[in-house]
């Protein structure tokens, strides 16, 4: 019997021991556990991005630091491959960084109940909130009504074109889908099969059709009650919309891209050398693209596409991402005060430029437009977005098990009808099918 | 002696394998248990009090969901085709080096090297490369003007590439037939050349027979093996073109850690282990049948 104990005391101890150091650093704590907390704290900041992104950032970091000793600020940063993954199970786990980047649809996906970020009406008298408009930050709210993060800038998809390779076609860019579909068989004819004036991903097909359905009905897809608008037959009609364009050599198949090396547009070399002349993107994304386009191409900002429907144009804008603060943050003051000077101090501000879009932030857009700072593409391609009278994008439309390239419904859905393996009425079944499930959630 | 003293005498033995005993204790037994308490529940990492919500549907959902059904096909596809497209092959290279030719210690170590670079990453990297559509394998076919098919992106050749990125990785199984080769008695092989048996009759009413017990071993661990592929098919093809490489492995990978379904990943993960448990098992039985051991002869 003594020797049972002894034994369990050991191996007891010895599991304290090794567990210890498993353990977080960071967990259990809340914003009122220190009354002085930010004045000398250590905070961990995360993001995601690329590597213009990340240089400005860690610029921002370091000119933060040096304004405020007191505070020592960690940095995480890396591409986005993973990277959801792992912060969504740090969010978890409570073991995130104090102050980290998110998606707008992490809000509904890791924050369930105000779980994994605290409500940043807390710190309004650190973070500047009257820079917003209400119905922004109306948007960043958790399901208890907190304010989970602070939108860094709004953004929306709109079209833009290698104008090279449309001089190349004798045509000009598109502005109505009457336009986009003639330049499809002009591509054909004049260029070549491997030319194709767009080329859209699974999820990029996913959204044309959102927009042709909110233009053809008038309503968000999926309204701020969570309802879809949409029945069965008119996203059949939807999904033909998107076949059509495929038939018309506007777009390559699903897998002609993968055949290209499954990779993301602005890597594959047929979108490099001007072969696919077009893009649907978010309204931020041209430097991406502008970088990687081999040399002697020009790359212009289109306008949304007139005559996807009859009630709109069919757009829709979001949140693009958003800095929040994690509920296991020991220092959340300190990662506020650090939140408030990337958002809205001009400093701040101008360092971080327009390397998450243009800012939400009243301060930070005058900031930067007094500067020059927001590129003439950029801006257009914003115009473009805020002035086509955009509908409601519910985060639900980004659910995993719609989005996701690897399991999500757009992906098989768009994949198979590319294919042939599904018919239209199949796949606009499997559509309806997937958005009731996500919504009955 | 001390009391003390005296108990560390009698437990020395223990108190030696004690750290290991607290490794498997917490990162094997616990885990394992934790499943499958979870296989029987509605678990989402990011549904509170989700993973008290029992039901039998994530065991229903394998065989009737038609995506997990679909990487259950997909997987035993892959592993019949895989496992004995790679015993064959690494048994003909084995027995070719097991001639005294010119060279032969070269060509064991060329031969072997792909299966020290293992499931690596940068393997399934270069895999893809060869094999997309700009890729070497499609210049090598259009140097002779055949249009080759689009290997990655159709389904009907997807699983095959994955399968024979671990076929060329023999290496491992060559070298233990090679060492069972060299154990065949020579004279065995004299005494049928005596009695007018050809090469190929020596082969297989000698060679064979003699390696069948490795034969056996190679067999239980490339199944295994196979049952558990996740890299080639995760890196290659991402589990597509339309989910004909997706195997249980990545589909419980996709659910554990794309949706955050862990009850489902953790019944799929226990399905795939009963699958792997009756499959050895029934390989085990059958050896009575086809697999000779010298000692039990004697």
């Amino acid at each position: 019997m003594k020797k049972k104990l002894v034994a369990a005391i050991m191996a007891a101890t010895m599991a304290v021991t090794c567990l210890a150091g498993c353990g977080s650093s960071s967990s259990g704590s809340s914003s009122s556990d220190s009354k002085s907390e930010s004045d000398n704290a250590s905070i961990r900041f995360d993001w995601w991005g690329g590597d213009t992104r990340h240089e400005a950032t860690q610029k921002a970091v370091t000119d933060f630091q040096k304004a405020n000793p007191n505070i020592k600020v960690e940095v995480n940063f890396g591409a986005w491959d993973g990277w959801e993954a792992a912060r969504a199970l740090e969010y978890q786990s409570q073991t995130g960084s104090d102050l980290t980047q998110i998606n707008f649809s992490w809000i509904t996906d890791y924050d369930k109940g105000g779980s994994a970020f605290v409500d940043l009406n807390d710190y309004k008298d650190i973070i500047d909130l009257s820079q917003y408009d209400q119905s922004v930050l109306d948007m960043c709210k958790d399901s208890n009504g907190g304010l989970a993060g602070i939108p860094v800038s709004i953004t929306g998809r709109t079209f833009f074109w290698n104008k090279t390779t449309f001089d190349k076609a004798g045509i000009d860019i598109p502005k109505s889908l009457d336009d986009l579909i003639a330049a499809g068989n002009t591509f054909k004819e004049k260029l070549g099969d491997d030319y194709y004036p767009l080329s859209l991903s699974t999820y990029d097909r996913a959204l044309l059709m959102s927009f042709y359905l909110q233009a053809n009905t008038g309503e968000p897809i999926i309204d701020e009650s969570g309802k879809l608008t949409v029945t069965k037959d008119q996203l059949v009609d939807g999904v033909k919309f998107i076949q059509n364009l495929e038939d018309n050599h506007v777009m390559p198949s699903i897998a002609t891209l993968q055949e290209d090396g499954d990779v993301a547009l602005n890597e594959n070399p047929k979108f490099i050398d001007g072969h696919y002349a077009g893009v649907f993107e978010w309204d931020t994304a041209s430097p991406k693209y502008v970088s990687n386009l081999a040399e002697g191409q020009e790359f212009v900002v289109g306008t949304e596409l007139t005559g996807l429907g009859d009630k709109c144009l069919g757009v829709s804008d979001k949140v693009s991402m958003l800095f929040a603060i994690t509920k296991s943050s020991k220092s959340p003051k300190a990662a506020a005060k650090l939140l408030n000077y990337l958002v809205n101090d001009p400093e701040g501000v101008t360092t971080l430029g327009t390397e998450r879009g243009i800012p939400a932030s009243k301060a930070a857009y005058d900031t930067l437009s007094k500067a020059g700072a927001i590129s003439d593409d950029m801006s257009t391609a914003h115009a473009e977005v805020v002035d086509s009278d955009p509908l409601y994008f519910s985060p639900k439309f980004d659910d995993a098990s719609l989005k996701d390239s690897a399991t999500g419904a757009y992906q098989d859905v768009f994949e198979k009808l590319s294919s042939g393996s599904y018919s239209v009425d199949e796949a606009g079944q499997k559509l309806f099918d997937a958005y009731n499930t996500v919504l009955a959630e | 002696m001390t009391k003390g003293k005296s108990f560390l005498k009698a437990n020395k033995g223990f108190l030696f394998i004690l750290p290991w005993l607290i490794g498997f204790l917490v990162f094997k037994m616990y885990p394992f248990a934790s499943s499958l308490f979870y296989s029987f529940t509605e678990y989402n990492l990011f549904e509170p009090g989700s993973e008290f919500h029992f039901t039998l549907q994530n065991y229903k959902d394998v065989f009737i969901n038609e995506n997990e059904r679909n990487a259950l096909i997909v997987t035993f596809k892959y592993a019949f085709m895989t496992v004995p497209l790679k015993l064959v092959f690494a048994l003909f290279i084995a027995y070719i080096l097991n001639f005294k030719i010119k060279g032969v210690n070269f060509f064991r170590t060329a031969y072997y090297i792909p299966s020290i670079l293992g499931g690596s990453v940068a393997i399934a990297v270069l895999w893809k490369a060869l094999f997309k559509g700009d890729g070497l394998i499609h210049s090598f076919f259009g140097v002779f003007g055949i249009d080759a098919p689009n290997f990655l992106s159709d389904k009907h050749w997807a699983l095959f590439i994955i399968c024979l990125l671990r076929v060329w990785q023999f290496g491992s199984a060559m070298v233990i037939f090679l060492a069972a080769l060299k154990g065949v008695p020579q004279d065995l092989y004299e005494a049928a050349s005596l009695d007018g048996a050809t090469k190929t009759q020596q082969f297989f009413h000698v060679t064979v027979p003699l390696i069948t017990p490795v034969i056996f071993y190679n067999l239980v661990t490339q199944l295994v093996q196979a049952f558990q592929e996740f890299n080639g098919p995760y890196i290659i093809t991402q589990g597509g073109p339309e989910g004909s490489t997706t195997l249980m492995s990545l589909l419980i990978y996709n659910n554990a850690f794309h949706t955050w379904e862990m009850g489902k990943a953790s019944a799929q993960a226990w399905v795939l282990f009963i699958i792997l448990m009756a499959l050895t098992l029934v390989a085990f039985w059958s050896q009575k049948h086809w697999v000779y051991y010298a000692d039990e002869e004697s």
